[in-house]
């Protein structure tokens, strides 16, 4: 899978459970700042890009993950 | 600085304890005075790493089964005053040994206390009230119904014949060895017996205790309906203004330190443990409460431990509650079914259990803590360490230790090292400090309760992911 992939991906799972649209959803956006995730949607986000790429995602440094680009980053490395 | 969870009063006979989390000891809870003279022979109350454990989860993940309570009581406090033994050795399962230690002060799961004096080995699960047995005399066991036993009485005489390098190999020698009681022990067998037997074990502690009346302080105007005899207001107990304390069905116990708001309106049977705070609470018959709770709300034949907070309105019914618990406000349980047929618990994740009652209301694990409008379907299971960010629905009936649910899905959450930052700061709210021991325990209880956790955060990211096959 190559990295556009996750992104479009990463996206998807973003709108889904943020409620937003895709169009405002970039790498450099700040999940909590710039899109409004909760602490709850943090942990709905872990699960559902789990779900999303079949990957298990170690709880402390998933929640470093701050912005769309760095969820890309991250998850690029598990679906290599 | 006090440390409020630090309590060594001193008793007169036996004391008994709410089971806390170390470090703090077993907090106290009233002493049930016993006339019987103390009998010379070594009391041993084991608690088996058997199958039969899970009978007991979420609460005896944490603790072993006869600290379980039920009246005013724990288990283990009922068997010291029926053989009017001063204390006993206890055998837990190997990963709570640690944290028991430390919470009794008893010896724990030591060889040595296998030996050497006439012995009585009694399984925590024994009913003291209808167990018929004298704690000296020849040497017998006693087994349940499927062969297990449930208790060796064992005379110094015959050691000889037994194996006592261990607790197992003593059951299973001393099976073999000596001849077996005619009629099988009765046990308690679940959680739920303990909650269902609550009110009439609470009557008969309190007449136990031996006290009755005001030594506290109770504001005017106040209302005691019944008898002043079926009332005990301890020392330093502070009753506001507008309480009613209703004892026409059954004696009210409100121990040391208790301090009852205006509106709270509280039924007998009902114990209520030291320090804690009934605020505006409907508090209706049967439930043994405390210590160090905050209760609002309406609350009905439920047992909670202490430290645990149902500050706000919601019903609890049917409960039991461990330590540590925060429920929302409006957090609402469920403890009758709408076509009154009896209550099944899973325990395990996967298999109902029939409760063979029509009311059971949810049972709720250690440092477990739920949102707002939480509402628990009859008999709920929520396991130890659990999260609850409700939305709105009913949540499912199990929910396994150390799980988040969120949107409507069972999840990981943020793990267990946030879970405990926040179990350490709750306890320090409290002047209570979380330990290395207790985490290690903790450690223990995430890894025995891993399969089923994982099993239900699959199907959470199915329902997160739908179309994937997670």
């Amino acid at each position: 899978m190559d990295r556009n992939d996750v992104e479009k991906r990463v996206t998807k799972v973003v709108c889904q459970v943020l409620g937003c649209d895709a169009d405002i959803v970039k790498p450099e956006c700040h999940f909590v700042f710039d899109l409004g995730a909760e602490s709850s949607q943090s942990v709905e986000l872990v699960a559902a890009f789990e779900g999303e790429f079949q990957i298990e995602m170690d709880e402390d440094s998933a929640l470093e993950v701050q912005t769309v680009g760095g969820a890309v980053e991250y998850i690029s490395k598990f679906v290599k | 600085m006090k440390d409020e969870c630090r309590d060594n009063s001193s008793f007169v006979l036996h004391t008994s304890y709410f089971l806390s989390p170390i470090p703090y000891p077993l907090s106290p809870a009233p002493h049930i005075l016993s006339t019987k003279k103390e009998i010379p022979m070594r009391l041993v109350v084991f608690d088996r790493p058997t199958d039969k454990r899970i009978n007991f989860y979420p609460l005896a993940l944490s603790r072993p089964i006869f600290e379980l309570r039920c009246g005013m009581t724990s288990l283990l406090d009922k068997l010291l005053a029926k053989f009017a033994a001063k204390d006993a050795a206890c055998f837990v399962p190997p990963y709570l040994a640690e944290v028991y230690r430390a919470q009794s002060g008893r010896t724990v799961n030591d060889a040595q206390s296998l030996g050497g004096d006439d012995l009585l080995l009694l399984d925590g699960r024994v009913k003291a009230a209808e167990l018929n047995l004298s704690a000296t005399g020849p040497s017998q066991v006693g087994l349940d119904a499927e062969g297990d036993v449930l208790y060796v009485r064992l005379a110094k005489a015959d050691l000889g014949k037994v194996k006592t390098d261990s607790l197992e190999n003593l059951l299973e020698s001393a099976k073999v060895a000596f001849p077996h009681a005619a009629e099988p022990v009765a046990a308690w067998n679940y959680t739920w017996d303990l909650v269902l037997a609550n009110p009439a074990q609470l009557t008969v502690d309190f007449r136990a205790a031996g006290r009755s009346g005001v030594e506290g302080t109770i504001e005017e105007p106040r209302a005691i309906r019944g008898s002043l005899k079926d009332v005990y207001v301890a020392p330093g107990a502070a009753i506001h203004p507008m309480v009613v304390i209703d004892a026409e069905h059954g004696p009210v116990y409100l121990d040391e330190g208790v301090e009852v708001h205006p509106f709270s309106r509280i039924e007998g049977p009902c114990y209520v443990g030291k320090k804690s705070m009934l605020l505006g609470c409907k508090c209706r018959e049967g439930n043994s409460i405390g210590p160090m709770c905050r209760l609002g709300g309406e609350v009905e034949e439920s047992i909670v431990h202490g430290y645990s907070n149902k500050y706000h309105d919601g019903f609890l019914g049917h409960a039991y509650v461990g330590e540590w618990v925060n429920l929302g406000a409006m957090t609402t349980n469920s403890d009758l079914k709408n076509d009154y047929s009896n209550v099944s618990v899973v325990l395990d994740g996967k298999r109902p259990i029939g409760t063979g009652s029509t009311k059971v209301g949810s049972l709720i694990g250690d440092h477990t803590k739920t949102s707002i409008g939480t509402l628990l379907n009859t008999g709920a299971y929520l396991g130890a360490m659990c999260l609850i960010a409700t939305n709105g629905k009913l949540l499912p009936k199990y929910m396994p230790c150390f799980s988040w649910f969120v949107e409507g899905a069972v999840t990981k959450g943020f793990g267990k090292k946030k879970v405990y930052e926040t179990a350490k700061i709750a306890m320090s709210r409290r002047k209570c400090q979380w330990t290395e021991a207790e985490e290690r325990m903790w450690d223990e209880v995430f890894q025995i309760t891993a399969p089923e956790r994982d099993e239900a955060i699959k199907r959470g990211r199915n329902l997160l992911c739908p179309g994937k096959n997670a």
